[in-house]
């Protein structure tokens, strides 16, 4: 089997998993668990965006909360101030996060390395005390709690909303397979290989003639974007949006659950963020101090395995694949 | 007028505190190349230690001597255990750091607890300044990183293994061809580094609370300071840390203390897009 | 044919602080020579080759590529316009393979913001790719990570990702240092057959393979250029003998 079988296997499965959950998940384990499923898949989304800058484009961004929380706020502030419906409400917060982006990447990318990771963290504080010191409109500590608009109505009788929790999870499981498969358009792309051309080298990628700033903000827009997305999302999933979520801590959160699940793999950062959303739900319970296994966690893995756990799969795969018919196969092609 | 003044005065004293514990980062990042997330941790560690002196001994003097070695013994073990491993990987140092934050937060709660503790000062009452009552301890804190600051300036100009430092900092392969050990350099400033904030932690903790999330606010202010000042420039930081302090104390007794926050970080951004060296790169140079 | 230079630099010069690095450098490069840079260490061989392509600006200076002024354009912008190089230290993507680097170089040529493309699909870049592996030898290694080349296949390389951006000029920076004798006749060799389709500088250390190959020869010495003719000239130039030839490698 070629390791880009193997690799459709896992994505088919995974598919699979994800369709099922809430069928399936119930018959073996608490059926709270398909509500935080839901809340993997949404999580995942901000990891992505971490790795698709940090993995893909080499820009460790520790500020990605700062477009999580615009559509977090976005989402609410439609809802509970503007009086959006659903769609234009969920247009609104992806709009807002994606234009924050297109607004704080013009100035960020001019910064690489260190300097990078700094400045993004700067602008998710100057926003996030924003958030807290604009009560009127945010909510400030309390955070902004709305009531959830139908998706459709038909009529009297046949309304579809998300307080519906199989509708809530399908729509939450739809909407990030749809940026998942987005994203593997895009990196499949000529742009997706800009973007790993600028990690590589960038000034080698100037001289071959790429607008490797250009590129960076395409980058770090859709970065934005897809954050945004799962902002978005999270403000539906909970009804309501919170400064708490914009803190560097969030955005460190995603930094670690993408490091851990392996930068530069599509799908890494849906396993770090499981693997560690399992761990907090599951060792919280019978170790109160269970963090001190997630900062070793993340010690170790950063030491030992810096690709993660979706490198050390790949290179399990590759290794099996070039015993069994001596190929070598390092294209981008199978990097799922 | 007079909150302006007391506000001023403490934002002086403050700046002071965070001057010390922001010199530990920069030279950090100077020698290093790292990005110390923990940094502010490493602060808090210290207020802890600083209780459990008082609660162990009854005496708060004493921490101010032992607080400072025991942090540079945890350093030097960090650095050891975790700083020279990830030399290789320098992009994911931010990484580390930040799970190093995790484990000495956990570690603290789940040893000295979640509650916040305030101190007593060891030194109470007032004295008359500019026409209000100041406390005497807000004084001593601000003559205590004084003395340290310059104390480690000394170090750092007047000693061999500073000599060293700044070689290592200014060209570490050079300096590694001269004979100079630049692995125990890289030890030594971390340890320093953590002592620093340590210190910073005893001084401060009686005039704030200890409290395992106390290195959280702690952390964009020394950044701010470092970056203000210009990363690596040491006396930039420390004049940084105290405008800024200052700017901020000011501020706070006309606003909201967040809208002096947010301004200082406004500040920040223009000085990292428009001079990185900070905003005293033209003198220094 | 037009008699405008291929490349044109008038008093073009570089200071760092209190440096002057290039120091009102005036030259014209023609087409259909090859065209050699020599000078000691330090002469300002690679910052002029910096400043004309854009990675360092000219603290004052014009320069003109093909009668155009590219004084104040971006390197990535000079690139588009077809003046490509190598750098002094061997400098490819190291984590993508060999056809990916030469891919992407191709591609830059029809811009790569193209988001809903599949990359595999982009047949102008495949095919460019493809002919440049197979000419400069590299067909067998296509698939390999560049990480994984040998230094004399990295060099080569380098300059396959300079020809996939298809240049009008071509600039070499130390192509054969640090080789060993075969490599550096293989790789002399190719830059021999390319001189005879594009305008190509070069520095070059080896003064041999500098008399021998190129037929103008720039010297350069303390930010100026010193002397300037062909291999024969040069060869019996005095200054040049006393300030170059004479003290170094001899």
């Amino acid at each position: 089997m070629t390791p880009t079988k193997v690799h459709q296997l896992g994505i088919i499965a995974l598919i699979v998993f994800t369709v099922a959950a809430p069928w399936v998940l119930p018959l073996f384990v608490d059926s709270f668990w398909v509500d935080i499923y839901s809340e993997m898949l949404i999580w995942s989304l901000l990891a992505a965006s971490v790795n698709l800058l940090f993995g893909y484009v080499g820009l460790l961004s520790f500020g990605q909360a700062l477009f999580f929380g615009m559509g977090m706020y976005g989402v609410a502030i439609g809802i509970a101030k503007m009086g959006l419906g659903f769609w234009p409400a969920f247009g609104f917060g992806t709009f807002l996060a994606t234009a924050m982006a297109a607004v704080a990447g013009v100035f960020a990318v001019r910064l690489t390395w260190h300097y990078f990771a700094i400045i993004t963290v700067v602008f998710s504080l100057i926003f996030y005390f924003t958030a807290l010191s604009w009560k009127p409109l945010t909510g400030g500590d309390d955070g902004l709690p709305f009531s959830m608009p139908p998706i459709f109505t038909f009529g009297e009788d046949v309304k579809l909303s998300l307080t519906n929790t199989t509708i809530q999870y399908y729509f939450i499981a739809l909407t990030v397979g749809l940026c998942y498969t987005l994203l593997a358009i895009v990196l499949r792309s000529p742009l997706g290989r800009a973007f790993r051309t600028v990690k590589e080298n960038d000034m080698r990628a100037s001289l071959i003639g790429l607008n490797v700033y250009l590129v960076r903000l395409t980058a770090f827009i859709c970065a934005g974007f897809i954050a945004g997305v799962a902002g978005s999302l999270f403000a539906f999933f909970g009804r309501y949006a919170s400064a708490s979520y914009m803190f560097y801590h969030v955005s460190g959160e995603a930094v670690v659950w993408a490091i851990i699940g392996g930068v530069g793999t599509l799908l890494g950062p849906v396993v770090g963020t499981s693997l560690l959303i399992i761990l907090r739900e599951e060792l919280s319970h019978v170790w109160e101090h269970y963090l001190l296994l997630v900062g070793s966690i993340v010690i170790i893995v950063v030491i030992f395995a810096p690709r993660g756990l979706g490198g050390l799969w790949h290179g399990l795969v590759n290794r099996l694949a070039s015993r069994n018919d001596g190929t070598l196969d390092s294209s981008e092609e199978t990097k799922l | 007028m007079d909150v302006v003044i007391a506000l001023g005065m403490n934002g002086i004293v403050w700046g002071l505190i965070i001057a010390l514990i922001a010199l530990g980062l920069s030279i950090i990042f100077g020698l290093l190349d790292i990005i110390n997330i923990a940094h502010g941790d490493f602060f808090m560690v210290g207020t802890v230690l600083a209780w459990f002196v008082l609660q162990t001994t009854g005496n708060y003097w004493l921490a101010f001597f032992i607080v400072p070695i025991i942090g540079f013994g945890i350093g030097a073990l960090i650095e050891y255990s975790v700083i020279q491993p990830i030399k290789n990987a320098a992009a994911l140092s931010i990484v580390a750091t930040f799970g190093l934050s995790i484990i000495l937060q956990e570690s603290v709660r789940a040893t000295y607890g979640a509650a916040p503790t305030r101190l007593v000062p060891p030194i109470t009452g007032t004295i008359p300044m500019f026409g209000l009552e100041y406390e005497i301890y807000r004084l001593f804190a601000a003559a205590v990183s004084i003395f340290a600051i310059a104390l480690f300036f000394g170090f750092l100009h007047r000693t061999k293994f500073g000599t060293w430092m700044r070689a290592v900092r200014f060209d570490p392969e050079m300096a590694t061809a001269m004979g100079i050990p630049a692995r125990k350099i890289y030890m030594v400033t971390f340890a320093i580094g953590f002592a620093m904030a340590a210190l910073g932690g005893v001084v401060a903790a009686p005039i704030t609370t200890v409290d395992f999330q106390g290195g959280v606010d702690i952390l964009p202010f020394c950044f701010m300071a470092v970056i203000i000042g210009g990363l690596g420039n040491l006396e930039g930081t420390v004049a940084a840390a105290v405008m800024l302090a200052f700017f901020e104390g000011v501020m706070a007794s006309f606003f909201d203390p967040t809208i002096a926050r947010i301004g200082s970080l406004c500040l920040m951004s223009i000085v990292l897009l428009i001079r990185p060296h900070g905003i005293f790169a033209g003198a220094t140079r | 044919m037009t008699d405008i230079p291929v490349l044109e630099i008038t008093n073009v010069e570089k200071h760092f602080g209190g440096l002057v690095a290039l120091d009102s450098v005036n030259a014209a490069v023609e087409s259909g020579k090859l065209t050699a840079i020599i000078g000691p260490n330090g002469a300002g061989k690679t910052t002029l080759f910096n400043v004309i392509t854009g990675i360092l600006p000219a603290s004052a200076g014009q320069l003109k590529f093909q009668g155009q002024d590219i004084t104040r354009k971006s390197a990535h912008e000079i690139s588009r316009l077809g003046l490509a190089r190598t750098l002094q230290i061997k400098s490819v993507f190291n984590g993508m393979t060999v056809r990916e680097n030469l891919w992407i170089a191709a591609q830059s040529r029809d811009g790569v913001f193209k988001p809903f493309q599949r990359a595999s699909k982009s047949k102008r870049a495949n095919e460019t790719a493809d002919r440049i592996c197979e000419e400069l030898g590299l067909s067998a290694l296509a698939n390999q990570e560049a990480s994984n080349l040998s230094y004399g296949d990295i060099a080569l390389l380098e300059i396959g990702l300079a020809l996939a951006t298809e240049p009008k000029l071509l600039l070499l920076d130390e192509p054969i240092c640090g080789m060993g004798p075969a490599e550096t006749e293989q790789t002399v060799a190719k830059i021999q057959e390319l001189a005879k389709r594009i305008d190509i500088v070069i520095i070059e250390h080896d003064i041999e393979v500098v008399f021998d190959i190129s037929e103008d020869i720039i010297v350069m010495n303390l930010g100026q250029i010193l002397a300037r003719g062909t291999p024969k000239e040069i060869a019996s130039n005095v200054a040049v003998r006393a300030a170059y030839l004479g003290d170094d490698d001899a």
